[in-house]
């Protein structure tokens, strides 16, 4: 059967060729908002960088780049969930989404873990937010992003909750989308942070 | 409808995969390339593939009004061409 028929006459692929913005427009304007400030910070940490070339390599083999590994590879994996719970949710099926919400919100608490034993890795040695400039940068940059996190948690619940007692619909489905939209810019952050604090 | 709901997920698995091989790709970058200015470029580079990876496939902008999804898609490549010039100039 193509994919542009089915007993509901209306199918996802008729929705997303209206181009239609999935979510409210005000969270897209707040992802606007949020994706300028941390541009800001990239781009003054790699200007700090530019003019501290030796501190900013020495603070970086300080850090654990493994951690930072699985930091992404559990915000990319939460992220996919999360796209496919929206799937799921398209076919009414909210208990099911739920169900995936929530084991994303899993997978992010292993970032959640694997960034405070960092932090405390780095307290033990004596490294603080006023070591060095880098360590400035580091925490401000890292912390910054984690509460994005930590937000972006809560939210997951949220719309897990109402998913789950059956709020959402195909065609009510705008704060679902919203809330994983908000997810997504979270793991394009940590896309560009990762590399910029970790790896280059 | 369902054929298309698989197709959708079959779609993000792809860009899942393609996203952690792109990140073990850009971690490991380092055993393979020498010049610091090819491995940042490439780094960045990666950068921008996974961002259009999350912006259209996740976000799912691609069928989108074309002024959003080409400001994502800016952002993903502008961000990481100032922070290359900024290192490599």
């Amino acid at each position: 059967m193509p994919e542009s028929f089915s007993s509901n006459n209306i199918t996802r692929e008729d929705i997303l060729n209206k181009h239609v913005l999935p979510g409210d427009l005000a969270m897209w304007f707040f992802i606007l908002a949020e994706l300028t400030v941390f541009a800001i910070f990239f781009i003054g940490f790699a200007i700090a960088e530019q003019q501290n070339s030796i501190l900013f390599s020495e603070g970086k083999k300080q850090l654990h780049q493994t951690a930072g590994l699985v930091n992404t590879i559990a915000l990319i994996t939460s992220s996919f969930f999360v796209a496919i719970a929206l799937n799921v949710m398209h076919k009414n099926k909210g208990k099911r989404a739920a169900y995936l919400i929530v084991l994303a919100d899993a997978t992010a608490l292993i970032y959640i873990f694997v960034k405070l034993w960092e932090y405390f890795a780095l307290f033990e040695q004596g490294i603080g937010i006023e070591t060095n400039t880098f360590f400035t940068l580091y925490f401000l940059i890292t912390m910054f992003h984690l509460m994005h996190v930590l937000l972006g948690m809560v939210i997951l619940l949220f719309i897990a909750k109402k998913a789950f007692s059956g709020e959402y619909s195909d065609t009510k489905i705008s704060g679902f989308e919203s809330g994983a939209s908000y997810w997504h810019m979270v793991d394009l952050l940590w896309i560009i942070l990762f590399p910029l604090i970790y790896v280059i | 409808m369902s054929y298309f709901m698989n197709k959708s997920t079959k779609l993000a698995f792809i860009s899942w995969l393609v996203l952690i091989v792109l990140t073990l790709i850009s971690v490991y970058l380092t055993l393979f390339i020498d010049s610091r200015a090819i491995y940042v470029g490439v780094a960045l580079l990666i950068v921008s593939i996974k961002g259009q990876q999350i912006i259209d496939i996740f976000m799912e902008l691609k069928h989108a009004p074309k002024l959003w999804r080409m400001l994502l898609l800016s952002y993903v490549i502008v961000v990481p061409l100032i922070i290359g010039l900024i290192y490599l100039v």
